[in-house]
């Protein structure tokens, strides 16, 4: 049987099969989703959904991304050119599944989101890949000098061969990580997913004809190009440069970001400039910055633009490679999301400046994660933690900013206090809006969160939270959010960025607040009493910032 | 003598009455204008004159003779879109009251910026917190603070708040401090409505529940006044029957149950269609349904596997999240109204904008100039190209053709073949709300036949059909009173649920068997307030089940009889199979946990039985009554097409594609490949022909 390609031969295609055939891979995509979180153990899955799902057409390209968590298109564009560098596509069978992290061999962002490939074949021939990646909250309590303290690499090898289970290659990724049993259920839902993926995409091959379905494929990134220019082109010409800092309860330095975006035409570029590459975890690959582009730009021009490769086409992005915003080997990066999230703002920053109604003011800006570790005092078992806080979101040409929400590049819910005390020896004291973290303004910045843990029994607590020495920008004449911080109770200390907690102690994480925008001299007055009544501001700040007579 | 079952359907514009002769059979509808500002009065005078057309010589008391009164309202649902509902207070844990806004932190949109949540339902100083703390063991960690919590009565009371809310962390796994919250709050807040969590949706996940808490008190007192308004209407007609109102189950309760539980019934108005379209549809021989409602500015779709629709126990409602039993019905905002447009890519799109009754679609010639999906039936002339409804509304087809024309230029397509594409592309985006109730839930719509209804449904089912793969559609006598007519036809339901997590295996027989014996007191004692007699309960046993470890459940059925240890094996059995149904995979020696245990409690009413005529013969021309010229995407041209009157075609009749089936509320498209048959309840059947 040959698997070589064969080029699509040329069909002819309206606008409206093109259109239903797009509906058709959405819903594949929010399908697959569905069936991996509710076949998943983890909470970091099952509730939180920290996952994402995708199909490729067999050249590699995004063809339809799940509505989940944008960073994750980092490592979906990443993992199938590697795979295709490291396996000969002739060699490949129905029913192979690759498995893969690495940051550097496997084309992953970090080293917990793990990714599964499967060639979809239709004839002998792969058509298309179903992807999906799940965030497998493990390698806790790692070093983050370099990727090798980080967790176990692996490149896209084959978790599976025409369906039978390696298990060799199984047993060898469980022994490295400290929940085996939750990796293995989830890695079996990730299975899962793949399954609905290949059965639903084989189906509508079968009900279209393949050579139309690819066509339609080929035809949806050429649409996205063409809203991506379309949007570009309303853009003004010019160049924008914003300048501002990263913070992180890892490093002890604050380091200068910044980027530079010109917009000719249709097409847009975007030019970074950082500092070279840390020995913290704090490092973004390539790919990781790539998503983190595409993600900002498609909701400034146009959100309704479809999620495939097609957007990208218009795009230049720029950074120096050894930098931390395009790291190379052997960098660690298990905290880049915390620098994702920095350079969504920055972007924004930039572009504030040619179209001012469509972005926010700076949002919280990074993505606070307090992961926890210990040993079961039951049966010595580890159990490992993981959640992210929201914070504030950038204040609005229109309107405040959200309150306590994910932003930008990641987008995964809480865990429910019900289910985290049922699951972990913790409990959580409180979760609150942060009053007064919001900047002022004419729209509010939206409040940062707090979460108070106690420990019921002894463990360990990482915690990545910034803005500690820098604030969230205001635009427009309005003011900075809030600081992150820790907060810790008695006998609790809190070092660079890990706390050793004894049972019945409490500590608390506190995710930063946003910035506002416009003067706060324009803000309705009838906001003003709403907010003091509501706490979000006290009375002293009405009377000094917003000279309410009340 | 009381022989009369009546169901009224109260919407925003019509209020629809069907009434149903015992004795004799018939059915008969009337409707009258909807009255907004005051439902009941709408109500009332339909139930009147209904039953002064069919009782002439009623006098005085023209619901004397009304021996069932079965309603399905927006009330609830109005009140929520429009966010009318009352100023609400809410009590909770300390340290939680922000949960309510929080939500699960994600925000509403992924890639827009601009997006809002919805609001919270209340505001932040209207949200106390009291120091008590149950443990998920059932453990008091901290008792309840009743001086606080008669302190935050207290404020709650001076801010003038018409209902409160009540939740506490665990309030499902030990209720007292929620029990002791709410007699303080009574003390205190005499005239308040006031509900709390383990009443209203006692499981697990505490911002669903707090949310439907909420959501519930902020409801109630409109619902409550709703009903002290509509019940002496229906008092003052002379009617004595109880009056029952629809869930979002599909079942009816009482009015005293519904105006505690409103929040119940959010789905009421699509419910009923559901349970309409269940009857008709195990009546003509096909149980498996998937229902099509397809309205001006929105769809229901659900499925109906065995003549019963699934049931969710959570579901987001207009943004907000509810755990209350709701019959599993996808609603997306796409009708015949929904707008079509090229977008900046150059793809043509359809909805979610709507032109609304007013201006309405280009063609009722009322200042829209976008095309709507009407435009587009209007322009091939499946619909009707000089008047609609009957007659009663005049149409400018020209005006409807050079709107469209404008989108095929931006497309480089033909007028025609641009209509023909809205259609198409109206189809795509309902066969996705299909396969999200279908194949997204494991099942093939292959399987099920199409059941269309409401003004628009039966216009596009055989294409939305054919998209599908489906075999057969079927079209009921009358499609657009179809929610009045399931009011007839449902029976009164209740659930009842507990939370308590128990290895499934036979250790937990005896608790699995409290745990049912309670639930069924429950039931018993819902039976008594209904007034339902012995031989009409009947109990339903189901327990939601999943791997230690998931989250997410899957519900298997309990076999009849005493809970021992062979009824646990036989769930177990059950959540196996159901389990590699549904993902592909078992985990063999994994453990198996028990979650919700859940009991459905429904009262059996002797319902409408629609009758059936008597064989005509297949000869189907004498409902011929004229024809004209239709644009078949098949024939890529016009093509001559008979014209039907439904009024006219009788049991037996048979006729093949292309035609169109008109009558006052809809019109049915059949196109070439498919025959008709009328069967004896005069519905029709179309089938794709071998």
């Amino acid at each position: 049987m040959s698997h070589a390609l064969k080029a699509a031969p040329a069909v002819v295609l309206d606008p409206i099969t093109i259109e239903v055939i797009g509906a058709s891979l959405s819903s594949i995509v929010e399908e697959t989703g569905e069936a991996l979180i509710r076949a998943s153990y983890s909470t970091n899955i099952k509730e939180r959904r920290d996952c994402s799902t995708a199909l490729f057409n067999a050249a590699g390209q995004t063809l339809c991304q799940a509505e989940h968590i944008p960073v994750h298109l980092g490592s979906f564009i990443g993992i199938v050119p590697h795979i295709m560098r490291l396996h000969r596509i002739e060699d490949m069978q129905p029913g192979d599944v690759f498995v893969g992290n690495d940051a550097y061999a496997g084309g992953g962002t970090h080293l917990p989101d793990i990714v599964l490939a499967e060639p979809i074949f239709i004839d002998g021939v792969i058509v298309a890949w179903t992807v999906n990646l799940a965030h497998h909250s493990d390698f806790a309590d790692r070093g983050h000098a370099h990727i090798y303290q980080e967790g176990l690499r692996i490149p896209p090898v084959r978790l599976y061969r025409a369906g039978v289970l390696q298990k060799d290659l199984q047993d060898l990724i469980l022994l490295n990580c400290q929940v085996p049993r939750e990796r293995l259920s989830d890695l079996r839902a990730q299975m899962a997913a793949n399954r609905v993926g290949v059965q639903r995409f084989t189906a509508l091959c079968a009900k279209y004809g393949t050579d139309i379905v690819l066509a339609a494929g080929e035809a949806l990134l050429d649409y996205a190009e063409r809203k991506m220019r379309a949007g570009i082109a309303a853009i003004p010409d010019g160049t924008w440069r914003f300048n501002d800092v990263f913070d992180n309860a890892e490093i002890s330095a604050t380091l200068p970001l910044s980027v530079e975006v010109t917009v000719k035409g249709d097409s847009m570029t975007l030019s970074f400039d950082a500092p070279d590459q840390l020995r913290a975890g704090l490092n973004m690959t390539y790919t990781a910055l790539l998503a983190t582009a595409y993600y900002v730009v498609k909701s400034v021009v146009d959100p309704t633009i479809l999620p495939n490769a097609g957007l990208a086409r218009p795009l230049t992005i720029i950074a120096r490679e050894g930098s931390i915003l395009n790291c190379v080997h052997p960098a660690a990066v298990n905290g880049r999301v915390q620098t994702c999230q920095r350079v969504s703002d920055l972007i924004l920053g930039a572009l504030a400046q040619a179209v001012p109604l469509n972005v926010t003011a700076c949002s919280n800006s990074t993505c606070t994660v307090a992961s926890f570790i210990g040993q079961r005092k039951s049966d010595g078992a580890i159990w490992v933690y993981l959640e992210t806080m929201g914070g504030g979101g950038g204040a609005r040409a229109t309107k405040d900013g959200l309150d306590g929400v994910h932003v930008h590049t990641t987008n995964t819910s809480n865990l429910p206090v019900e289910a985290l005390e049922i699951e972990y020896p913790l409990t959580l004291l409180r979760y609150e809006l942060v009053e007064g973290s919001g900047g002022v303004g004419q729209y509010r910045g939206g409040m940062g969160l707090r979460r108070v843990y106690r420990a019921d029994e002894d463990c360990r607590v990482r915690v990545d939270v910034s803005r500690l020495r820098s604030r969230s920008w205001g635009l427009f004449g309005g003011g900075e959010g809030a600081h992150g911080a820790i907060e810790c109770g008695p006998g609790v200390v809190f070092q660079a960025d890990c706390a050793v907690l004894k049972a019945g102690q409490w500590f608390a994480v506190v995710s930063p607040g946003a910035g506002g925008y416009g003067a706060p001299e324009k803000r309705d007055r009838a906001a003003v009493a709403r907010d003091v009544a509501e706490g979000a501001i006290t009375a002293a700040t009405a009377q000094e910032v917003y000279h309410d007579p009340n | 003598m009381a022989r009369w079952r009546v169901g009224v359907d109260s919407g925003g514009t019509f209020t629809d009455v069907c009434l149903f002769d015992e004795e004799e059979g018939r059915v008969e509808v009337w409707k009258v204008s909807s009255t907004p500002d005051d439902p009941s009065r709408g109500i009332a005078q339909g139930v009147e004159e209904g039953m002064r057309r069919v009782m002439p010589d009623a006098g005085d008391a023209p619901g004397a003779a009304v021996s069932y009164f079965g309603h399905g309202t927006t009330v609830a649902t109005n009140a929520l879109i429009q966010h009318k509902g009352v100023r609400t207070g809410l009590v909770t844990t300390d340290g939680f009251r922000d949960l309510l806004e929080i939500g699960r932190q994600k925000r509403p949109d992924l890639y827009d910026m601009q997006a809002d949540k919805p609001p919270t339902l209340v505001s932040r100083d209207l949200r106390m917190e009291v120091p008590e703390r149950v443990r998920h063991t059932g453990e008091i960690d901290t008792p309840l603070d009743e001086d606080k919590m008669r302190i935050a009565a207290r404020a709650l009371r001076d801010a003038g708040v018409k209902a409160i809310a009540v939740s506490f962390l665990y309030g499902f796994i030990r209720p007292e401090h929620e029990i002791r919250a709410v007699e303080i709050l009574r003390e205190e807040c005499p005239d308040t409505f006031i509900c709390a969590g383990h009443e209203i949706a006692p499981e697990f996940r505490e911002y669903e529940r707090l949310s439907t808490v909420v959501l519930n008190a902020y409801l109630g007192p409109v619902m409550r006044r709703y009903i002290e308004r509509l019940t002496p209407r229906l008092k003052a007609l002379g009617m004595t029957a109880t009056p029952h109102l629809t869930q979002s189950n599909g079942g009816v309760i009482g009015f005293s149950t519904a105006a505690d539980m409103p929040v119940r019934t959010v789905l009421s108005g699509p419910s009923t269609g559901v349970v309409g379209a269940q009857a008709i549809g195990v009546l003509a021989g096909f149980p498996d349904l998937i229902t099509f409602d397809m309205g001006g500015t929105s769809t229901d779709v659900a499925l109906l596997q065995g003549g019963s629709c699934k049931m969710t126990s959570e579901a987001v409602v207009h943004g907000y999240p509810i755990k209350a039993p709701m019959l599993d019905i996808h609603t997306v905002g796409a009708g015949g109204g929904s707008i079509s447009y090229v977008d900046a890519g150059g793809l043509l799109k359809v909805g979610p904008r709507s032109c609304g009754a007013d201006p309405g679609p280009v063609c009722y010639d009322r200042g829209n100039t976008e095309p709507a999906t009407t435009d587009a039936n209007v322009v091939l002339q499946t619909l009707n190209p000089e008047y609609l409804l009957g007659g009663r509304m005049p149409v400018r087809q020209d005006l409807a053709k050079a709107a469209i024309g404008v989108l095929a230029d931006k497309l480089g397509l033909g007028v025609m073949e641009t209509a023909q594409g809205i259609i198409s592309v109206v189809t795509a985006n309902m066969a996705r709300a299909i396969r999200v109730i279908s194949i997204q839930r494991g099942h093939d719509p292959r399987d099920y036949t199409l059941m269309a209804f409401g003004g628009a449904g039966p216009l596009h089912a055989a294409r939305l059909a054919k998209e599908l793969d489906m075999k057969r559609v079927l079209v009921p006598r009358n499609p657009g009173i179809l929610c009045a007519m399931g009011l007839l036809l449902t029976d009164l339901r209740a659930d009842f649920a507990a939370t308590k997590l128990l290895p499934a295996t036979g250790a937990s027989v005896e608790e699995v068997s409290a745990a049912f014996a309670g639930l069924t007191a429950r039931g018993e004692e819902w039976f008594d307030h209904e007034e339902i007699g012995p031989d009409a309960r009947r109990l339903t046993r189901t327990a939601d089940m999943r791997y230690a470890g998931q989250n997410y459940e899957l519900a298997v059925p309990l076999p009849d009889g005493p809970i021992t240890a062979a009824t646990i094996a036989s769930l177990l059995e059950g959540f196996t199979e159901s389990h590699r149904q549904r993902y592909g995979f078992i985990a063999e020696g994994e453990a198996v946990q028990l979650v919700t245990l859940r009991l459905e409690a429904t009262g059996v009413v002797r319902k409408a039985v629609l009758k059936s005529y008597p064989d005509a013969g297949p000869d189907a021309s004498a409902a011929i009554i004229s024809s004209r010229p239709v644009w078949f995407p098949e024939a890529g041209d016009f093509v001559t097409t008979p014209l039907y009157s439904r009024e006219e075609l009788k049991p037996g009749n048979l006729f093949t594609g292309p035609a169109i089936v008109e009558q006052m509320d809809t019109t049915t498209v059949v196109p070439p490949g498919m025959k008709v048959s009328v069967d004896s309840y005069l519905n029709l059947i179309l089938e794709v022909t071998a």
